[in-house]
């Protein structure tokens, strides 16, 4: 049986007056039904435009320039947009970070939670009316029935999130794929809407892509996970095994600069420079310039994934 | 050792209008703290956002006036003191924001915007603040070519270390920092945790930290204090807080973090609900309509920040009975 979602060789790049910026630069993924993947990179590395490239959502001048993206065998790349607009939002749903841009504010929340149950189920107006308190229930809004009338401003961010949640779940979509969905909320809001998605994918055995730079999060949630650096996944295997023994340098460094592992009062680790200029062609590794154990040779090499352990996949010519 | 900053029972209100015909509503955005605050210390201030904490910053730095209460600075009333003592306390009190885009001026050059304090505060001329601004720019880990260039030209975390650069142009003994790594990425967070260590260390600061992300707090605080609400509810040393909670707030705060260290993880004491409006704070205990263990007298009675253990103090009806009945 095909996987839930399996992308291959995508490459994603902006057309930019200063050259062609290479977002995403050959990734490969494989989401399973019920499976959590977390997606881990920091700014700019390419995590946000491949989740929105699985989607067709590329902002322009972006466009997806190679690859393939198969949802259960079928190739997303390949459907018309008409098709395509039938799997997004009812297939295949999105939560964003910031509901306050992502919600229409001069839509009731209940309006926009019912748009999708209209459009893809097919409901009458009421009965989508009737479903979308149902489902706003589900993910813990109190007195649901009388805050289907409310504009988004009139939710704090928390609530704003759950309609998020309830939108993408509107139509039980087979995959979910949350970019940083609590990130703009406090942790005890966060541990809240995170148990929330925990018990909804477990319930409908939904695939779940959780892009997010929260470590922790990720340790606790996800069954595997990819690091992402300049437009390449440098690392990927199943959470525990890769907090355990990290082996790509980037991502053991990510790990020994968090103030968790930190000693009280102590130096952080840290490591040097910035990432390199997406514009244009990067020979050999992304990571060299600041990495620990690099040498001349990284530089020059086309470094393919290794399996370094079953299902631990890293990109580097030092290890294992 | 007389404290450096003291706050005494520290208020600051807001009115608020609900709409066009709506009565005028006070928001209490600080509802009464104290703080204190020694020569060479780092005293970590944390909650969630709406809790107060960065109000508290503002206060303190004399941005804002308080709607009552006392701020001392070496003992002396900030609300007494004299035009020249006034200008001496903010050259002696700096502070660091939290957002390097916004609070760096964008048509200002390196050179100008950390040059600008010793401009303000008549420190040295020409030539002298120019070598000044050099010195500044490599303490901070920057190089003095960097000088003649504009905010733009710089990353998130370089433009942070513009800004402790400009804050310490003026040899500071205190400086304020409200969030001052939250919107850098990981790898930058802690290129800049370190930095303000390193500045603390050699220049013998003393740091009022400002941040909603406890395990920095935990690295960079020697004590640490709590916010819900307006109010403070915990305080103590660094491990007396974050080690042994004895506010519920406290414990919900630790547990809701979530850790990579599978060791650290604890079960979940999930706060229920929201933080409540400071328009209409609850009755009682401000945390008791979210609080896993209130009863009827939390709803009642308001506690009050007390000492519980030697250097701790937590308001909570139930400190002892929660948190320290197997001490006993």
């Amino acid at each position: 049986m095909p996987a839930l979602l399996e992308i291959t060789g995508l490459r994603t790049e902006f057309r930019l007056k200063t050259g062609v910026l290479k977002a995403v630069r050959g990734v490969d993924l494989t989401v399973e039904a019920g499976e959590t993947l977390a997606l881990v990179g920091e700014s700019g590395c390419g995590k946000s435009i491949t989740a929105a490239s699985v989607l067709r959502l590329v902002p322009p001048p972006g466009r997806i320039v190679a690859g393939s993206i198969r949802f259960k065998g079928e190739d997303l790349l390949a459907l018309s947009e008409e098709r395509m607009r039938e799997i997004r939002g009812n297939r295949i749903a999105m939560v964003f970070q910031d509901p306050m841009t992502s919600l229409n504010p001069v839509f009731t929340v209940g309006y926009q939670v019912a748009e999708g149950l209209r459009i893809h189920r097919g409901l009458s107006g009421e009965a989508a009316a009737r479903e979308a308190v149902e489902l706003l229930t589900q993910v813990g809004i109190p007195a649901a029935k009388d805050r289907v009338r409310d504009y988004p401003h009139q939710l704090s961010g928390g609530m704003r999130q759950r309609v998020m949640i309830a939108m993408a779940l509107a139509c039980s979509p087979e995959l979910v794929i949350a970019d940083e969905p609590t990130t703009a909320l406090d942790v005890t809001i966060q541990a809240q809407i995170l148990e929330l998605l925990d018990r909804l994918m477990a319930q409908k055995r939904m695939g779940l892509i959780l892009i997010t730079h929260n470590l922790g999060i990720v340790a606790e949630r996800a069954h595997r996970t990819a690091i992402m650096y300049a437009g390449e996944i440098v690392e990927s295997a199943p959470t525990a095994e890769l907090f355990a023994t990290p082996l790509h340098p980037y991502t053991r460094g990510l790990l020994a600069s968090l103030p968790e592992f930190g000693t009280p009062g102590e130096k952080l680790a840290t490591f040097a420079g910035g990432v390199p200029d997406l514009r244009g062609d990067l020979a050999g590794c992304p990571f060299r310039e600041r990495c620990p154990i690099g040498d001349d040779a990284c530089g020059r090499e086309t470094i393919e994934m290794s399996e370094a352990a079953p299902g631990h996949l890293v990109r580097c010519r030092k290890v294992p | 050792m007389m404290p450096l900053l003291t706050a005494e029972n520290l208020v600051k209100q807001y009115p608020v209008r609900g709409g066009m015909f709506a009565e005028k509503r006070i928001l209490t955005a600080v509802a009464g703290v104290d703080l204190e605050l020694h020569p060479g210390e780092t005293l970590g201030l944390a909650g969630e956002s709406g809790c107060g904490k960065s109000t508290v910053a503002r206060l303190l730095t004399g941005l804002i006036p308080p709607t009552s209460g006392s701020i001392k600075y070496e003992g002396r009333e900030l609300a007494r003191m004299s035009k020249a003592e006034l200008a001496q306390y903010r050259k002696e009190v700096q502070m660091v924001f939290q957002d390097p885009f916004s609070s760096l001026n964008p048509r200002m050059r390196v050179a100008e915007i950390v040059g600008e304090p010793l401009e303000i505060h008549r420190i040295g001329d020409g030539d002298g603040r120019r070598d000044k601004v050099a010195e500044l720019l490599r303490r901070v880990g920057l190089s003095p070519e960097h000088m003649m260039r504009f905010p733009h030209e710089f990353s998130g975390g370089q433009r942070q270390r513009i800004g402790i650069a400009r804050a310490l142009a003026v040899s500071p003994r205190l400086i304020i920092a409200d969030e001052p790594v939250s919107a850098l990425d990981l790898s930058i967070q802690a290129q800049i945790i370190n930095l303000l260590q390193d500045v603390k260390k050699d220049l013998g600061l003393s740091f009022l930290f400002i941040t909603h992300d406890l395990s920095v707090l935990r690295h960079l605080s020697d004590r640490v204090a709590i916010m819900y609400l307006g109010r403070i509810v915990e305080t103590g040393s660094r491990d007396q807080v974050l080690n042994r909670p004895l506010h519920p707030y406290t414990e919900a705060l630790l547990s809701a973090i979530p850790s990579i260290d599978p060791k650290k993880r604890t079960r979940h004491v999930i706060a229920k609900g929201e933080l409540p409006s400071p328009v209409s704070p609850p009755s009682g205990c401000p945390f008791h309509p979210r609080c896993p263990y209130a009863r009827p007298v939390c709803g009642e009675k308001r506690p009050e920040l007390l000492e519980k253990v030697p250097g701790q103090r937590a308001a909570c009806h139930f400190s002892e009975e929660i948190f320290l009945k197997e001490a006993k």
